[in-house]
């Protein structure tokens, strides 16, 4: 019903438009159709970020360009993709409407881990989703929404090899992993220091130094271990989850009242996508063609 | 303090500044090398020398430094080869040999700025007391345009120092990837970063000072 009646608004649109051209533009056009809000923004309350941000025009949204399959910039078009960039666009949708292309509303911040803390807190994205894992570390520097996504960190290995099962095999091996992020910190700790960190910017650049066989192994979250497996193949993920990876989306901390009711109009988003199952057909749409298996909510 | 975070972390910072220390000196040493190479196949009398020369200042001027730096460790090692079996050995090396390579297309072209501007009578005088080419380039050009190179050729160094800081992205540990992990660690990242630029001021300053005082030793008054 609602597709029929934006198809509906979105011709009678463009037939004032025509009229209004062709009567030297005496007549602006107003869609007049009984339309769900389709072509209206949502009211929002006058204090709050939200508000500031639909009146600004325009969200930035931090995300990486090569996190597949949570975010993924295609370079020929320049379009983003993914489970991470999906939830971007529902959280722009919230904010400046349904109707309308809500590409045009968002700017695109490329952050990798190291980046995505000081964008936020030096105010160059307004939200961060990058498979951000939520830890009291982190919390001290910046909000977090509720979590969205679960996972844990395991072991991506070449399929031919016998000698990494467990977190504890990987002391003495070259691990690649992303420089300033949990991932590599966890590795450390599960070794007890005994693993030899080789820290690239990208899961991509590492699953090359894996094939090469300059890195005995790559280890992170799961949901891009996935990635990596149906980039490649000829390699396995290994071992059990050897931490809890909650993700959430990175926000400044509220200073003098510039953030104000943000996390909870995130975190209210967050539940209407869930409950709408929207938050379902993502993961079936992103995560379930890695992963093989289907979530209805983040705590499946 | 400023800088003090450094003491928090004590081998992080120091392994830093040691390897970005050994990756510049090598570069630097090896673009030198290179670059005077380079340099005297532009401005040789044999037509193939020059036109090597010439596409190897094209080619390593124009592509950027981290491509470079990816094709050595990541590119060389799609096509099989490594120069090393130890991974580390084999990123440290790769940094330097792309230090060293790219900053020589930039010293090739100062250094042969500098053996054109040797006076034309001198080499003209040379060759006609009988030396041949390659004794006129040893004895009467280089060592004059050794003076006038002094200067860009500091600029270069100082450049090639701050450019170390890009062999983080193949995994070097040296500053601005201690700087890294000292603020994903910490989140204090003024003051890791300041602390990263403490140290390399540390590397640059001495480094334009002794530049200042090679140049005013051997400047000769034209």
């Amino acid at each position: 019903m609602r597709g029929i009646s934006r198809a509906l608004a979105l011709g009678l649109t463009l037939a004032f438009v025509a009229t209004a051209c062709g009567t030297g533009g005496s007549t602006t056009p107003s869609p007049t159709v009984a339309a769900s809000g389709a072509a209206t923004k949502p009211r929002l309350e006058l204090s709050t970020y939200q508000y500031a941000i639909q009146t600004k025009g325009k969200i930035r949204i931090g995300t990486q360009e090569d996190n597949t399959p949570f975010s993924v910039k295609t370079p020929a078009t320049g379009k983003w993709d993914g489970f991470d960039v999906a939830i971007g666009r529902e959280i722009a949708k919230a904010i400046f409407g349904e109707g309308e292309d809500v590409e045009k509303f968002i700017e695109w911040v490329p952050v990798v881990s190291a980046t995505r803390i000081p964008a936020i807190t030096d105010n160059k994205a307004d939200v961060v989703i990058k498979t951000f894992t939520i830890n009291d570390e982190r919390k001290a520097q910046i909000d977090f929404s509720d979590v969205y996504f679960r996972t844990g960190q395991r072991i991506l290995v070449k399929k031919d090899n016998t000698t990494i099962k467990e977190a504890a095999d990987m002391a003495g091996k070259t691990i690649c992993s992303q420089r300033g992020s949990t991932s590599e910190k966890n590795i450390l700790t599960a070794t007890n220091n005994a693993a030899r960190p080789l820290l690239l910017d990208s899961y991509p650049a590492c699953l090359l130094a894996l094939q090469q066989g300059q890195a005995d192994a790559v280890s992170t979250d799961e949901t891009i271990l996935f990635g990596l497996v149906k980039q490649d193949p000829n390699t396995k993920i290994v071992g059990k989850y050897f931490s809890q990876e909650p993700y959430g989306i990175g926000v400044k901390k509220s200073a003098g009242g510039d953030r104000t009711g943000f996390v909870d109009f995130i975190n209210r988003t967050m539940i209407t996508l869930i409950t709408t199952g929207k938050w379902a057909t993502y993961y079936e749409q992103y995560i379930t063609p890695v992963s093989g298996d289907k979530k209805r909510t983040p705590d499946d | 303090m400023p800088g003090g975070i450094i003491f928090e972390f004590p081998e992080l910072f120091l392994t830093g500044l040691w390897l970005t220390i050994q990756i510049s000196v090598l570069g630097l040493i090896g673009a030198i090398v290179i670059g005077t190479l380079v340099a005297l196949a532009r401005v040789s009398p044999l037509v193939p020398l020059r036109w090597i020369g010439g596409a190897y200042v094209e080619f390593f001027r124009n592509t950027p430094l981290i491509v470079q730096l990816f094709f050595w460790f990541l590119g060389l090692g799609a096509l099989g080869f490594r120069f090393s079996t130890d991974t580390f050995e084999s990123i440290f090396r790769a940094a330097a040999t792309g230090m060293a390579l790219y900053h020589g297309a930039y010293v090739a072209e100062v250094v042969r700025g500098g053996l054109l501007g040797v006076d034309r009578g001198q080499v003209e005088a040379a060759r006609s007391l009988g030396l041949s080419y390659l004794q006129m380039v040893r004895y009467v050009q280089l060592p004059q345009t050794v003076r006038s190179v002094i200067p860009p050729l500091g600029n270069i160094g100082i450049a090639l120092v701050k450019n170390t800081s890009l062999a983080s992205t193949i995994g070097v540990a040296e500053l601005l990837y201690a700087a890294e992990i000292v603020e994903s660690r910490t989140f204090r990242a003024e003051e890791a970063f300041i602390a990263a630029t403490m140290l390399f001021l540390l590397l640059t300053i001495p480094l334009g000072i002794i530049v200042n005082e090679l140049e005013r030793r051997l400047l000769v008054a034209r």
